[in-house]
């Protein structure tokens, strides 16, 4: 086999990686906070691609101004969500599957939200970096993946150490655990809860802004993003953030490297079918196992 | 003096009153109960790209039509509907207009699955109907009142060979194609390469809607074609294609030339042939007049699926004409089969045995030279 198209399959398949990774990322923070499983996180990472879009081409806004408020808009989204939606819901004793009910009922509604107000146009976000791309041996790496892979580790480990060492992400896991215990404590459960959402929104418009420039933004990609971010979060371990890109990784490569080494006709059936096999073998996902020591 | 002031103001009042009269019948001329034609498109789904600007299309040419007087002094009403992009309600959707709404024709579907589905029913009452789609399934030549408004695909298939084998003399061609309109496409070239002398040296399949299609451009890019097709109805293999550094010529077909997926492409939208039908920025003399009265209505600029909807009102309007609303639906059938038309997307012959008779002489080649259509001066068939 060509060795460049290798090496390049595994580069691109590393990049899709990382976008699963940081979709999963947020799916993974909530989850932690809050036990729910949240449909509409692609949708917040069309929420903060879209404000992106319209801050750049509406406003004029200058670039960095705009991806910072469009992670700040992905936020907003989060904390609304939890308290206009999701708290009514718990007060009312919502069991587990009306969150993923509510939260896809939302997805669906965000989506076409969009289209009615933006339109079906595809968006393509500036790279940070423009579109050059790095020249390697003969592999080209697009510089904004570059930025793409270095904030998704970034974010992965301030969100481990947030959830590990901080007063704010303990009260929060401490939230999720035991509401009543935490209560008892003096933590204050439902703004736990919203910050938690809120939390998941900023990183999932922190994803829109950075998969905009490699995908464009549409009023459709959020449900995808989310089923492809749910697989790497559930391969990863459904409460480990560091697993969701560990399992986004393993999925971006089993993908590409399937096109190449198979055939891209039997890209998803070879991919999902590994997948298959890893999760009966590791049924915690990839590092699932490791985090529940002693907790 | 005050008898021949009310005089005269009677008489200025009695003209004024006259005027008014002519002038409102100028304005609307057509009267009496409409006729009734229904459309089914893919307004929602992922055939929501051509349904979209098909209804752009037709109601534009029905307002023009009634501005115009209508059909025998009688206004057209189109009632569309839209079919989700699934075949099961574009049937229902057409069963409900038929029975309920009582339409003389149908218009539509955007999709090939759900124009099959359609068919059923308009075949069985012998129903006109004028769909957005190229010529499906075989059984599709049997039914005698279904008109394809674009072209079937081994002509779209044939109309890129020509280009890639004619205009380029490329030998070397590698596909990147998704797996709903492009692979209809694909395998027509795959049929017909050897024709052109051109040898197919890559292809590489995603599916639709793929948000990254990288690896499968390396893939292309690994094989050195001279020529690379890309068949998809998305920006994201265009763009895809040019960050793997694919430096050669792309050429892509009609179902994939958009304003919105330029849009989608963004600084990639450069250097990029289409084998189509309309350059809207610089019309044919028989385009110019819809292409005008589309920006002027619309504030854009149409492309084929505007153009087909536009075109097939139309072809619907001529033979209702000619064979009278109320003639029937086989009469207005046979009227449509009859009938050659000088379209916007091309010249039509319904009683070919396509059941559209566009030629590959009807294609016109695009460039897109940084994000702008331009047209080329090849000329397919030659």
């Amino acid at each position: 086999m060509d060795l460049t198209l290798l090496l390049q399959s595994i580069v691109t398949g590393v990049t899709n990686g990382f976008i699963y990774g940081l979709v999963g990322l947020g799916l993974a923070a909530i989850f932690r906070g809050t036990r729910i499983i949240n449909a509409m996180q692609g949708d917040f990472a069309l929420i903060g691609g879209i404000a992106a879009v319209l801050l750049l081409e509406k406003l004029a806004w200058p670039v960095w101004a705009a991806f910072f408020a469009a992670v700040f808009v992905g936020g907003a989204a989060g904390w609304l969500m939890e308290l206009l939606l999701v708290r009514p819901l718990r007060r009312r004793g919502g069991s587990e599957e009306s969150y993923l009910l509510l939260t896809l009922g939302v997805a669906f509604a965000v989506s076409a939200l969009v289209l009615y107000v933006v339109g079906r146009d595809s968006h393509a976000l500036p790279g940070i970096g423009g579109d050059g791309i790095v020249v390697v041996g003969d592999v080209a790496i697009r510089i904004h993946a570059l930025w793409l892979v270095s904030i998704a580790v970034a974010v992965m480990l301030a969100l481990r150490v947030f959830f590990g060492k901080t007063a704010l992400g303990l009260s929060m896991m401490a939230a999720a655990l035991d509401a009543e215990g935490a209560l008892t404590t003096g933590i204050d459960v439902p703004l736990m809860r919203t910050l938690t959402f809120a939390l998941g929104g900023l990183v999932g418009g922190l994803a829109g802004v950075l998969v905009g420039p490699l995908v464009t933004v549409y009023f459709d990609m959020g449900l995808l993003l989310t089923l492809k971010g749910f697989a790497a979060a559930i391969l990863g371990g459904l409460a480990n953030p560091m697993g969701a890109v560990v399992g986004g990784v393993t999925l971006g490569l089993l993908e590409s490297l399937a096109i190449v080494m198979v055939s891209s006709g039997y890209k998803d059936v070879v991919a999902m079918a590994i997948l298959i096999v890893i999760m009966i073998a590791m049924p915690n996902g990839l590092l699932g196992r490791r985090l529940r020591k002693g907790g | 003096m005050s008898r021949n002031f009310i005089r005269r103001s009677s008489r200025v009042l009695l003209w004024a009153l006259v005027s008014v009269g002519a002038a409102g019948a100028a304005a609307q001329q057509a009267d009496g109960p409409p006729i009734k034609v229904g459309a089914v498109l893919s307004l929602t789904g992922p055939g929501a790209g051509l349904g979209g600007p098909e209804r752009n299309g037709i109601q534009l040419a029905e307002k023009r039509i009634n501005e115009r007087g209508g059909i025998r002094g009688r206004p057209l009403r189109i009632i569309i509907e839209d079919d989700g992009s699934k075949a099961d309600i574009a049937k229902s959707k057409a069963e409900a207009l038929i029975h309920g709404e009582k339409v003389v024709a149908l218009l539509g579907p955007s999709l090939t699955a759900s124009t099959g589905a359609v068919a059923t029913v308009t075949h069985s009452l012998g129903m006109p109907q004028l769909c957005m789609t190229g010529l499906g399934p075989v059984i599709e030549s049997s039914y005698k009142s279904l008109f394809h408004m674009l072209p079937p695909q081994p002509l779209n298939a044939r109309a890129m060979l020509e280009y890639i084998g004619k205009g380029l003399k490329a030998k070397k061609l590698g596909v990147l194609h998704d797996s709903g309109y492009g692979q209809l496409v694909m395998t027509h070239i795959q049929n017909l390469h050897k024709e052109y002398g051109v040898e197919i040296v890559a292809t590489e399949k995603f599916e639709v809607g793929a948000t990254d299609v990288s690896t499968q451009a390396a893939k292309v890019r690994a094989a050195s074609p001279d020529v690379v097709g890309v068949i998809a109805t998305s920006p994201v293999p265009f763009r895809n294609a040019r960050q793997m550094r694919i430096t050669q010529p792309i050429v892509s077909a009609v179902g994939s030339s958009s304003y919105e997926y330029v849009k989608g492409m963004g600084d990639f939208a450069d250097e990029i042939v289409f084998a189509e039908f309309i350059v809207s920025e610089d019309p044919l003399p028989h385009q110019k007049e819809f292409v005008e009265l589309f920006q002027k209505e619309k504030g854009s600029l149409p492309k084929t699926y505007d153009a087909a909807g536009w075109d097939a009102v139309h072809v619907l309007a001529q033979a209702l004409e000619k064979a009278g609303p109320d003639a029937g639906s086989e009469a207005i059938a046979a009227a449509i089969r009859a009938s050659r038309y000088r379209g916007v997307v091309a010249q039509y012959n319904f009683s070919a045995a396509d059941m559209t008779g566009i030629e590959l002489e009807s294609y016109t080649y695009s460039k897109l030279i940084k994000g702008r259509y331009t047209r080329l001066p090849f000329k397919a068939g030659k």
